[in-house]
């Protein structure tokens, strides 16, 4: 059995990292990350940029504020778990993709993951490529890390812990690589930590100098741990996690929303990430569920289904713009939620001589632009209830298929031309027939009429009908006209429902 | 032995003028334009074959003139080929249970119905929603764009002559490219104005427009002088670009056709309609 091998990845400074990562705008600007209740919170994480102006850990909000005052361009964004939850989950799964083995080591501000990478240099070669396409693989996903290898699990962590970039250890040189490292690594209670400041021991390797039957003596079993630890001796059980798939980005903003390019501008960070993570798994984004938490605690729900699943990233962000765009949302945006659920993808035979179809991806943006245009419901396809009800249809997604009928000759008919709303006329009677009617602007001289043909149903429900419809020729100004007068029975109301065409 | 001899003289010729007149004696060779049925008989033999694939057809007329009925007819043919059409409705007058009677495939339908102003959508230049004839014409270049449909309807029936006229000719331009180039038949259903606001035989379209028809009313059909069983309809082809060239052939400015009411389930004859509508005419007149 060959060595075993574990790389170690630090984020450091998470929270600013989980805020930065979908926000490109701030990340070249000095942010740092408060905590706590207000007015007392205090800052736990920050960017490069914040921490060269001057910024610390632990600085109040006031401090952080006169700093701001002083340099100008800090600035300060409350802390976000839920952002991080999410930054957390697009993480594991980065580096799920070059172990299956993958434990937990984060800490207070840090998120980090120890691979047990044994075995797969047939697969990325030595450690340190390995090491390099992992840290490229966290920066397209917006993360900064530094990452160790070592053969030792507790050597790789702590190494990557105070170290930058990347660091490989040879087998057999870890106690030497850990010497320089500070005491505080080792997270011992302060008592014990006082007492080696007393003794003058502030490094790993001045630790490991120590005696160990002495140094138990006066400090207890615990310090055997601990000097095995500065030593890279220290044995582990690794306890592997199971990443869950979910395609899942969250972005909280850190003032309302209002305007949509802002929010189609962090829209497109998430959708790049969720088509990213969904094609590396060979799979494309069936629909995605957009949550917008509104002032007021509400939430204004949004649904991208393209016709195909896609991981085509501008078609769905111009969905996603348009659905925006068709349903704004009432109120000024306070987070945006995207969740995508994976789908097959698409595989579509084409043939030479098959009929001329729009392309399935194309239409859906048209489709949505003409519903930005003429409203959410109508436009689609008809379909006709299974009612007697005149007129009754519902309106359906439109999907262009194939469906080429045998063909049947069928002669023409003639067509209605329907008002919609039915206009209400004045209709003057001879003899129980209409001879005249009055739409409002004109008069119509019925020549001829035929009917009444008496219709009803649903007299069960409120929506029941009961009417007498009449086919009439009708002339006005030397227009002949041919339409379908109604005669609302319940309500003796006459409607001029639809002109013959 | 002669044929081969005129022949060669021709080339002779041809060969001689080649400077100033390149194939002076050879026929300029003429573009077959495809066409689709319209699923009526005689517009077909009207318009040689149908309506033009990659084109402005424009069909005018009135109120009850059959001109919806024929483009349903239309429309039937091609989605019962399989493709996919669309409908865009400026007034929101399109009958799906209509077109459903003529034959048309409701699933391969896109129907666009264009909201009255007032609507939630409004332009850029703010204040001014855009009217139902805007909004017709901006989902039209959608869909002309978007490509890979048959045939476009687009329903200006209700909408006043003296609108639709004011569309201006860039607009039709543009659609006819985009209809030539996404092999798209732009079937445009237009109101005849009235002779004050348009000039007789006038086109919406203008020199966009590749076929023009008229359509009339004729006469009704009815049946034992209480069911309305139909109508008679005059279409007049009013004009026609890239006509095939047949010598000898004189081709008649009109047609009439029939069409049934929905309810109908026998097909309209000639001879029932001749018939029935001298019974019409005969009880009119009493009336």
């Amino acid at each position: 059995m060959s060595q075993q091998l574990y790389a170690c990845l630090h984020a450091a400074e998470f929270p600013s990292q989980a805020l930065l990562r979908l926000r490109p705008d701030l990340q070249s600007l000095p942010v740092a990350v408060l905590q706590g209740r207000a007015p007392i919170e205090q800052v736990c994480s920050m960017n490069p940029l914040a921490r060269l102006q001057g910024a610390a850990t632990g600085m109040t909000r006031l401090e952080g504020e006169a700093l701001a005052s002083q340099n100008g361009g800090l600035h300060l964004l409350p802390r976000s778990l839920e952002s991080e939850a999410a930054a957390r989950a697009v993480l594991l799964e980065c580096v799920a993709n070059f172990s299956p083995r993958i434990e937990e080591a984060s800490s207070e501000t840090a998120c980090a993951f120890v691979l047990d990478i044994t075995g797969t240099e047939r697969l990325f070669g030595p450690p340190r490529a390995l090491a390099e396409r992992l840290r490229n693989a966290l920066k397209s996903s917006c993360f900064r890390a530094s990452i160790a290898v070592s053969a030792n699990f507790h050597a790789a962590r702590m190494l990557a812990v105070s170290s930058r970039g990347i660091t490989v250890i040879t087998a057999g040189e870890e106690a030497t690589a850990l010497a320089n490292l500070p005491v505080a690594l080792l997270e011992m209670p302060d008592d014990h930590a006082e007492t080696l400041a007393i003794w003058g021991i502030r490094t790993l390797g001045e630790l490991a100098a120590l005696p160990e039957v002495d140094l138990i003596a006066r400090l207890g079993q615990s310090a055997s741990g601990w000097r095995n630890l500065a030593l890279a001796a220290h044995a582990h059980t690794f306890q592997p996690i199971e990443a869950a798939f979910s395609l899942r980005e969250f972005c909280e903003f850190e003032t309302p929303v209002e305007q949509m390019d802002s929010l189609l501008f962090v829209g497109a960070r998430m959708i790049d990430s969720l088509a990213l993570r969904a094609a590396t798994r060979a799979m494309s984004l069936a629909t995605v569920a957009v949550d917008l938490a509104l002032e007021g605690k509400r939430v204004h729900q949004l649904t991208i289904r393209p016709a195909l699943p896609t991981v085509d990233r501008k078609f769905l962000l111009k969905l996603l713009q348009l659905e925006i765009a068709a349903n704004p949302p009432p109120a000024a945006v306070l987070s945006l939620t995207l969740t995508a659920e994976a789908g097959q993808s698409n595989k579509v035979q084409l043939g030479l001589f098959a009929p001329q179809m729009p392309e399935p991806s194309r239409l859906d943006v048209t489709i949505a632009r003409l519903k930005a245009i003429a409203g959410e419901d109508r436009v689609g396809s008809p379909v006709l209830e299974d009612t007697h009800r005149a007129g009754s249809f519902r309106m359906s997604a439109f999907n262009a298929q194939n469906l080429a009928e045998e063909d049947k000759e069928a002669p023409p008919r003639m067509a209605l031309r329907r008002l919609r709303p039915p206009l209400a006329v004045r209709v003057a009677l001879n003899a129980g027939q209409p001879a005249l009617f009055h739409d409002g602007r004109q008069s119509y001289k019925i020549a001829t009429s035929f009917g009444p043909w008496r219709s009803s149903g649903c007299w069960w429900s409120v929506d029941g009908w009961d009417s007498d419809e009449w086919d009439v020729l009708a002339e006005s100004q030397g227009t002949r006209v041919a339409c379908l007068l109604v005669m609302d029975r319940s309500k003796h109301e006459w409607r001029l429902e639809a002109f013959y065409d | 032995m002669s044929a081969r001899s005129a022949t060669a003289l021709r080339l002779e010729i041809e060969h001689a003028l080649e400077r100033s007149f390149p194939a002076a004696l050879t026929p300029e060779q003429r573009t077959i334009r495809e066409t689709a049925s319209t699923g009526i008989a005689e517009v077909d033999a009207l318009l040689d074959g149908g309506l033009p694939v990659g084109a402005i057809s424009e069909i005018n007329g009135p109120e009850s003139s059959g001109r919806t009925t024929l483009v349903l007819s239309f429309l039937a043919q091609r989605t019962a080929s399989g493709q996919v059409c669309a409908w865009v409705d400026a007034d929101d007058a399109f009958d799906p249970e209509s077109a459903a009677a003529n034959g048309v495939n409701l699933r391969q339908l896109l129907w666009v119905r264009c909201r009255k102003a007032g609507g939630l959508v409004q332009s850029k230049q703010a204040a001014k929603p855009w009217t139902q004839l805007d909004q017709a014409l901006r989902a039209t270049d959608l869909l002309l764009q978007a490509g890979g449909f048959a045939a476009i309807v687009l329903d200006l029936g209700d909408t006043a002559a003296e609108h639709a006229r004011r569309i201006p000719l860039a607009t039709w331009f543009r659609f006819r490219q985009a209809a030539d180039r996404a092999r798209t038949s732009l079937v445009v259903l237009a109101q005849t104005g009235s002779a004050q606001t348009s000039p007789a035989h006038g086109s919406n379209a203008q020199s966009s427009a590749a076929v023009a028809l008229g359509c009339a009313a004729m006469s009704p059909v009815v049946a034992g002088g209480t069911v309305l069983r139909g109508f008679r309809f005059e279409v007049r082809n009013e004009r026609q670009r890239f006509t095939p060239f047949a010598p000898g052939r004189k081709k008649p400015p009109a047609s009439v056709w029939p069409a049934a009411c929905a309810w109908d389930v026998a097909e309209l004859s000639d001879d029932d309609a001749a018939f029935e509508c001298a019974r019409v005419l005969e009880m009119e007149n009493s009336a």
